[in-house]
């Protein structure tokens, strides 16, 4: 992977750490079509500790990558903006709101002293505000701070997110409140920030809050018997299906659910996979994401080296991809069709109505390592 | 290869883990050729297991035929030739078992085969229920594939052949005996049936495997089917220590618990480990047995015969520390050293899957990738 790094920087005309391409140069290389116009980003990490931004066309072609103090983890998009907001994973220290046509850094968010930031972000809507999990680790306290975009991004509430190590979090379609997905864990920097501290007593759950008052509006557990499944992921539908990726705590052997549909106002419906999928799972989802169309969603399974897909109409298992340590994941606009990434470089289309999976073209996406989540831009 | 001391065995395992540590590889090395893992894939898909799914159909096939026997005409002499038939399908069976894979997954077949570990106590619970209402679902042969797993595989037959108050009825000529009997044979007859569906998938499965390649959408590539081989040698040995030893050990002296362990009632819980360390090794070594061939297995890949050695001095050091231990865990833990003594071994097993996850792992490239080794 070094060498294939190295020779794509000496293609590009550089040897240092990161490269900031012109947009006009990611353009010219950019393909025709709608669907081709289309870029993603995620973070990303190269072979050393050195750890980025990135972007690249619907053929793999990196478009720009921008070096980052640690390792990123999920990214927020404003909406009809160029503002994208990379937080670091947990425990992290700092955010960043960088421009996502060129990666140039715009603002810079810095998380207090008795808080760290776990990883994921989201805008409002209307793009003003932008709102971030984190932990309150000395009280072992679920966060979900908000920061004013129109203002420099100044900090300017926190709710409580109703539960402890909140971790992905998303608009609901009303535009007015967020889903959040506590995992259960309790974690403290002194204790490197990410060993869990309760495994025997922790209680995820998925909760909604008010936008605008932090006031909970729903919330749902899984059974006390799963209270090891850490409820992670999510992606919510545009009908407001809420689709969860579990990371199981327990046994490897211990024959659980790691899927779960939520409709707000009722219980979570644990859903699985056949079981010679479900092993192959490894107790343990990253990245949710529901398709173009609403009816399908992929929940990807880095451990276990797949990418499964799962069909809304009937809450029942669709079909899997094999996808080495591939764990982002992002909708096109094609219904049930996906991109992935991997930690090892690969990008790949998959179709999960055909069960289809092709290689994105350019080698140049094999020079990193992709990290959990994937982000779609439409250009 | 004598009983080590502790002392001596600690010093050991110390001095190979530094030999290892020495010898690990750096952390940019050029990729291994797919190409390399293909020969693995076939000599222990290929040739090294179906043999030994056969052994595990015609052991099962044997105990079936024997329990019928024994139950035309049940005396003591019958009963012990039986439990030994129990025994010798349930030592293939251990070998197969840690190969969590395929077809034997698919329908929770291994669970059917064996429901362990039952946390919650269900197969007792439901035994009790058993004896009291004997169902007739549970004689029948072909019906008893539809009940619970927790009495319809191994375990159950351990009950109806092994337990104190249980067995001795077998012997008797009136309506519990004539049950037991009755659901023994179909119990037999079932992992019989489920075995032989074994044998009939493996071949489908382990061709997919083998011509893994860029249009399947299970394996593109043969290095991601060698994948599962790998986790399977790993897991093995996660599984012994975490729940075949942890679970007896439990969280102190005073929290040990025998019946924890698996096969508790036959006394023959360690013996299970022994069988599941033979077949795991066959993961890294290539042969298992009377089958396959020595250096054909994962350890194909590994370019260091040091690191070679030196991994196959340290699971010869854990094997031989088993075969110090009785084939019960009661009997060990009824010793006054005994939970030392377990509590020793579990910590050479796991010490043995430290090396396969950084050596084994690291030098064949199959440990794990970005993602999964560090996801959140």
């Amino acid at each position: 992977m070094e060498h294939q790094r190295r020779e794509f920087l000496k293609l590009m005309g550089v040897g240092g750490a990161f490269t900031l391409l012109p947009i006009s140069i990611a353009r010219a290389a950019a393909p025709a079509s709608i669907e081709d116009r289309a870029h993603y980003i995620s973070a990303s990490a190269g072979d050393h500790d050195d750890f980025y931004v990135s972007a690249f066309n619907a053929n793999g072609k990196i478009l720009f990558e921008q070096a980052l103090p640690g390792r990123g983890h999920d990214l927020g998009l404003r909406p009809n903006h160029v503002d994208v907001a990379a937080v670091e994973r947990r425990p992290g220290l700092y955010g960043l709101i960088l421009d996502r046509h060129t990666g140039e850094v715009r603002a810079k968010l810095h998380c207090p002293e008795n808080r760290r930031f776990y990883g994921h972000a989201v805008y409002s809507d209307d793009g003003r505000f932008l709102y971030i999990t984190e932990n309150d680790f000395d009280h072992a306290r679920g966060i979900v701070s908000v920061w004013d975009a129109d203002d420099g991004y100044r900090r300017i509430a926190e709710f409580d997110s109703f539960g402890t190590g909140p971790h992905e979090l998303h608009l609901m379609p009303d535009g007015q409140s967020l889903v959040i997905a506590n995992g259960g864990l309790h974690t403290h920097p002194d204790f490197d920030g990410r060993t869990a501290l309760n495994i025997d007593s922790m209680e995820p759950n998925l909760s909604i809050i008010d936008r605008h008052t932090g006031k909970l509006i729903h919330q749902a557990a899984l059974k006390a018997d799963w209270h090891q499944l850490s409820i992670r992921h999510l992606d919510v539908a545009p009908n407001g299906t809420i689709a969860a990726g579990f990371q199981y705590q327990g046994e490897l052997t211990d024959q659980v659910p790691l899927v779960g549909l939520w409709q707000p106002g009722s219980e979570i419906r644990p859903i699985e996979a056949p079981d010679n999928v479900q092993l192959r799972m490894r107790q343990y989802c990253g990245s949710v994401r529901f398709d173009a169309s609403g009816q399908v969603f992929g929940i990807s399974c880095p451990r276990g080296g797949l990418i499964t897909f799962w069909d809304v109409k009937t809450s029942g298992f669709l079909t899997h991809i094999a996808a080495p340590d591939g764990c982002g994941l992002a909708a096109t606009d094609v219904a049930g069709q996906f991109v992935g990434t991997s930690g090892l470089g690969n990008g790949w289309r998959m179709d999960a109505i055909r069960r289809k999976r092709v290689e994105l073209p350019d080698d140049s996406l094999k020079s990193l390592h992709w990290d959990n989540h994937l982000r779609r831009i439409s250009v | 290869m004598p009983f080590l001391c502790r002392t001596r065995k600690v010093a050991l395992l110390g001095a190979t883990a530094l030999l290892t540590v020495g010898l690990a590889p750096p952390g940019a090395r050029a990729d291994i050729p797919d190409e390399n893992y293909r020969p693995v894939l076939e000599h222990l898909l290929g040739v090294v297991m179906p043999p030994k799914l056969d052994a595990l159909h015609d052991a099962t096939a044997n105990l079936s035929d024997e329990i019928d026997d024994f139950c035309a005409e049940p005396d003591q002499d019958g009963l012990d030739e039986v439990r030994e038939d129990f025994n010798a399908a349930m030592d293939i069976w251990q070998e197969v078992q840690p190969w969590r894979m395929g077809p034997l997954i698919a329908n929770g077949r291994d669970q059917h085969i064996e429901y362990w570990p039952d946390k919650h106590g269900t197969a007792t619970r439901q035994f009790r229920k058993l004896m009291f209402d004997k169902p007739a679902i549970y004689t029948d042969r072909e019906k008893i594939a539809e009940t619970s797993a927790a009495l319809q595989g191994f375990p159950a037959l351990e009950q109806v052949l092994f337990d104190d108050k249980l067995s001795p009825k077998l012997l008797d000529d009136d309506e519990d005996g004539v049950f037991l009997c009755g659901y023994g044979g179909a119990i037999g007859a079932n992992l019989e049936r489920m075995t032989g569906e074994l044998v009939d998938e493996w071949p489908t499965f382990a061709q997919g495997m083998m011509e893994a390649g860029p249009d399947s959408m299970d394996y593109p590539d043969a290095k991601f089917a060698a994948t599962d081989l790998y986790r399977a040698l790993h897991e093995g040995l996660l599984i012994i220590a975490s729940q075949k030893l942890g679970r007896p050990l439990g969280d102190g002296p005073k929290d040990a618990k025998a019946s924890r362990a698996e096969s508790p009632t036959s006394k023959r819980s360690l013996r299970n480990i022994a069988h599941n360390l033979t077949g795991l090794f066959a993961i890294y070594d290539g042969k298992w047995g009377d089958t396959g061939e020595e250096g054909k297995g994962l350890s194909a890949l590994i370019d260091s015969s040091l690191l070679d050695r030196s991994f196959r001095l340290n699971w010869q050091t854990m094997t031989d520390g088993l075969d110090q231990l009785p084939a019960s865990i009661v009997e060990l833990l009824d010793q006054p050293d005994g939970y030392q003594k377990l509590a020793d071994f579990a910590e050479q097993v796991s010490f043995v899957n430290t090396l396969v996850e950084g050596d084994v792992g690291g030098t064949t490239q199959l440990g794990g990738g970005f993602n999964a080794l560090d996801g959140d």
